[in-house]
């Protein structure tokens, strides 16, 4: 098979611009990508940066944009990527990079999987032989330790590329593992600490990392899971970032009273009246536009009668 | 200049659980490793970790098989230390947090793994290794371990004999950094990358072997290479070998059972040698050779192999749960490593090893599957927790400064000579092809003398070479220089002892010497550097209450 691979190379400490190479690449029917790039090492640019490790899909290292989508160069063959011909190879997105395909994934994982404290905290000592546990209670963190840290859901995050800092769903994934294992016993303040900002509460549960997890995780379901644990135990994230906590009170009492979502009262609600002179342009120019809401003269919505019952249902139970 | 206690070079599980149990002793341990932690080998390791915790099991009956399985080469005083060391290291998986399988007691499950008489593995689904180096990893941030990653160690920072530190390439800048420190253990795996194809990882160069043996260390049993009997035909995947102790079978092309006559016992559940040996003869005779899964069932398929199976679709668009898939046997695991003694000790003062890199003599000839993973757990402790005692009497080393300014102009060196884009790509390629075809799973005289000449001819060659990629940061092809210097080091010591040996054993099948001679070998294969090669010497194998016999399946 003869191909072109167009690799993305840059030294960013040279002051040159980001460029795309052509490298002629011939390898034999069911060749990976990776195969094309040590190929490229071999045979035209010993210094070509990637990172690569295991070679057959296990370590979740060679992460790269492949043919403009993300995926992993070991296990990707070329003959299924391939568009006329061309393999094109760049460093995932919304990331810095470092040189050539090598990126920061300190900053995008490592530091974020160490601010969520992943190691077990034992709520009982351990009996002889070991934990007896329903293998059911173990199988959910099993899975979720299946994470191989490929990056993909960070990358196809839709908060990341707006704030760097928000932890991401691989990390609250490996959150997930520490807060539901039956031997864990400080849920409670780990999903105190989840609840701060860049935390769990900065999800917009665009449903993005579960359509890219290669592993079948669904990452933000298992954030679900964690906000699901931290209102079970009433968990408030009040102290840490007032303004979440006020959001989601807001937005739940409003729909509590009329069955619909009071905008302008999620807005005022949230943000205080202390920094109501903020939200006056916003809301001249939504005004200008026949668009503002006015706060608390909703009429309830039909069957917000029902909708009340839930609430109260589901405050029972909890 | 970083200083500290101890220093472990190589972040899988031995090094984890060396710098974990450095660091239960106090030592001021830091981790040095050339990928992330995470990105270790170890996170390949599938099948499971042998401990004989079933009410029917013994260590004693871990510790036989494992010596039958080792064709008696193993050294039976480690096996003991393994077998008996075994449930606590991994009722200490448990207490960190590993989520291993249980059965409907809710205890630890166990599974049946190739040359077990029990079924003793305990496990979790088909990635017991990237859990097992995930708990650990957690272990390390939670002890606060300080590590440099994407370090590559050029050196030993030797003083008197002493090991006093290392002399590491900091990816990210290109800088050279003196690591000082009163012991260093080495974990940096095997050496699989001497053969292509292979299951090794990329990085698998014996980087810790090549430097340990130029400082003065004992290469020991380098000749036993293990093959892993089913890889996917053609792309270098494994296909747990798990899969056979669960009920898959291996086929012909024509529905022939290809261990019938090999095992008639164990069948699929015999030891790797026989295995790799039985499906390479039926490739060689032009059969195909056929992994079949769907006795497992596709629901435990789905549940148990699920990685497996969709790594198989990934490669091969081959479904595991419908039909049989080609296999054939690929190099996988080294035995051979730097000899060491119950407490990961090398014998030069300050220098332990631990894991793939090491030869604590607990695989003999043949490691069985279970057992890798543990020896990093065992005797990753033992090597870090001795470390840690040997490091507080130790004094500090002295010169590192000027040995880092040697690293430095030697390094300068290669960059400015240059060479042609393919020399190195052409060497390496020389030398796996070599490997595969004359080091292989079946050797004779006249291959292994021939395959010694070329590695040293191609070793001549490397000498002269330089690294035509400019700039220090990310500097591919100055790596890839250094690994391929260790891969020509450490080969050259495998044709030599492959050689030497003149029987058959384990995983080395000579065609000029097809029995087992214990009259003649039941001794290890040492090696020790000089600059004209390997010198190469012999030492008894320990043997406590298990006398060689013959081995049955």
């Amino acid at each position: 098979m003869e191909l072109i691979f167009k690799v993305y190379r840059h030294d960013p400490t040279a002051g040159t611009k980001p460029a795309l190479e052509s490298y002629p690449v011939s390898l034999p029917d069911g060749a990976t990508v990776l195969d094309g790039l040590l190929q490229i090492r071999d045979r035209h640019d010993g210094g070509l940066a990637f990172r690569a490790a295991c070679g057959r899909g296990f370590c979740g290292e060679c992460t790269l944009r492949i043919n403009r989508s993300g995926k992993l160069a070991c296990i990707t063959r070329v003959a299924q990527v391939a568009k006329d011909g061309e393999v094109t190879v760049e460093p995932v997105r919304n990331i810095t990079v470092l040189k050539d395909l090598v990126y920061d994934v300190d900053e995008l994982l490592w530091q974020k999987i160490a601010w969520v404290e992943p190691w077990l905290r034992p709520a009982t000592a351990q009996p002889d032989g070991g934990y007896v546990i329903p293998d059911a209670e173990l199988e959910p963190i099993r899975k979720a330790m299946s994470c191989y840290y490929c990056g993909l859901c960070d990358e196809g995050c839709s908060v990341i590329p707006f704030d760097r800092r928000f932890s991401g769903p691989a990390a609250l994934t490996k959150a997930f593992r520490v807060v539901f294992d039956p031997r864990d016993g400080a849920a409670r303040e780990r999903l105190k600490r989840l609840g701060e900002p860049r935390g769990m509460w900065d999800c917009v549960h665009c449903y993005e990392a579960n359509e890219h997890c290669p592993r079948g995780i669904d990452p933000t379901d298992r954030i679900f899971d964690l906000r699901d644990k931290a209102v079970e135990l009433g968990v408030k994230s009040g102290t840490a970032n007032p303004q979440v906590a006020r959001h989601y009170d807001s937005f739940a009492a409003s729909v509590r009273q009329s069955g619909w979502l009071d905008e302008g009262r999620l807005a005022l609600e949230t943000w205080g009246l202390g920094r109501l002179g903020e939200l006056l342009p916003m809301a001249w120019r939504a005004l200008r536009r026949g668009k503002l809401p006015v706060p608390y003269l909703h009429r309830k919505r039909p069957g917000a009668e029902w909708i009340r019952r839930i609430f109260d249902k589901v405050e029972k139970r909890s | 200049m970083p200083d500290h206690t101890v220093v472990v070079v190589g972040g899988g599980v031995a090094g984890i659980r060396a710098a974990l149990a450095a660091r239960a002793q106090g030592a001021d341990v830091a981790l040095v490793s050339k990928v992330h932690p995470l990105r270790s080998h170890s996170c390949t390791s599938q099948g499971g970790l042998n401990a004989a915790l079933a009410p029917d099991d013994s260590w004693e009956t871990h510790a036989q098989d494992t010596v039958a399985g080792g064709d008696f080469l193993g050294d039976q005083d480690a096996v003991e230390t393994l077998a008996r060391e075994a449930p606590d290291a991994v009722l200490e998986l448990d207490r960190w947090g590993a989520p291993f399988n249980r059965d409907e007691r809710g205890r630890l499950a166990l599974r049946r793994l190739a040359g077990a008489n029990r079924a003793r593995a305990c496990y979790a689904d088909d990635l017991t290794g990237h859990v097992v180096l995930q708990v650990l990893h957690e272990q390390l941030l939670a002890a606060r371990v300080p590590a440099y990653v994407e370090w590559v160690v050029t050196s030993l920072l030797m003083d008197d004999g002493a090991c006093r530190g290392v002399v590491a390439l900091e990816l990210a800048t290109g800088t050279l950094h003196a690591i000082t420190a009163r012991a260093v253990v080495l974990a940096t795996g095997g050496f699989g990358r001497v053969y292509e194809p292979t299951g090794a990882s990329l990085g698998l160069t014996g980087d810790g072997l090549a430097l340990a043996y130029r400082a003065g260390a004992v290469l020991m049993d380098m000749e036993m290479v293990q093959y892993h009997p089913t890889a996917l035909t053609g792309t270098g995947a494994l296909l747990t070998e798990a899969l056979l102790g669960e009920g898959a079978l291996l086929v012909t092309g024509g529905g022939e059972r290809v261990m019938a006559e090999a095992a008639p016992r164990l069948g699929e559940r015999a030891p790797r040698d026989l295995l790799s040996r039985s499906i390479a003869s039926r490739l060689k005779a032009g059969e195909a050779v056929l992994l079949d899964a769907r006795p497992i069932g596709g629901a435990r398929l789905g549940r148990s192999f699920g990685v497996t199976r969709h790594l198989v679709k990934a490669v091969a668009g081959l479904d595991l749960a419908k039909e049989p898939v080609p296999v054939e046997p690929v190099p996988h695991r080294t035995m051979g490593g730097v000899r060491v003694d119950l407490h990961g000790a090398t014998g030069l003062p300050g220098l332990f090893a631990a894991g793939g890199c090491a030869a604590t003599g607990v695989h003999g000839a043949n490691r069985l599957g279970g057992n890798s993973l543990l020896e990093a757990l065992v005797f990753g402790r033992r090597a870090g927790e001795a470390a840690a005692r040997a490091a507080a009497a130790a004094p500090t080393g002295q010169g590192a400064s000027s040995r880092l300014a040697d690293e430095e102009r030697a390094l300068e060196a290669l960059t400015a000579r240059g060479g042609g884009p393919d020399a190195a790509a052409a060497i390496r390629q020389a030398l796996t092809r070599t490997m595969r075809e004359q080091v292989g799973l079946f050797r004779e005289a006249a291959g292994l003398a021939e395959a010694t000449r070329t590695i040293v001819g191609l070793q001549e060659r490397h000498r002269g070479l330089g690294v035509t990629a400019s700039g220090r940061r990310w500097n591919s092809a100055l790596v890839s220089h250094l690994e391929l210097g260790h891969l020509l080091e450490v080969a050259r010591v495998v044709a030599a002892a492959a050689l030497a040996r003149q029987e058959s054993r384990g995983v080395h099948a000579r065609r000029d010497f097809p029995e087992r001679d214990d009259t003649g070998w039941l001794r290890h294969t040492l090696a020790s550097f000089t600059p004209d090669g390997p010198k190469l010497d012999a030492q008894p194998v320990v043997i406590t209450r298990w006398p060689p016999g013959r081995r049955a399946y």
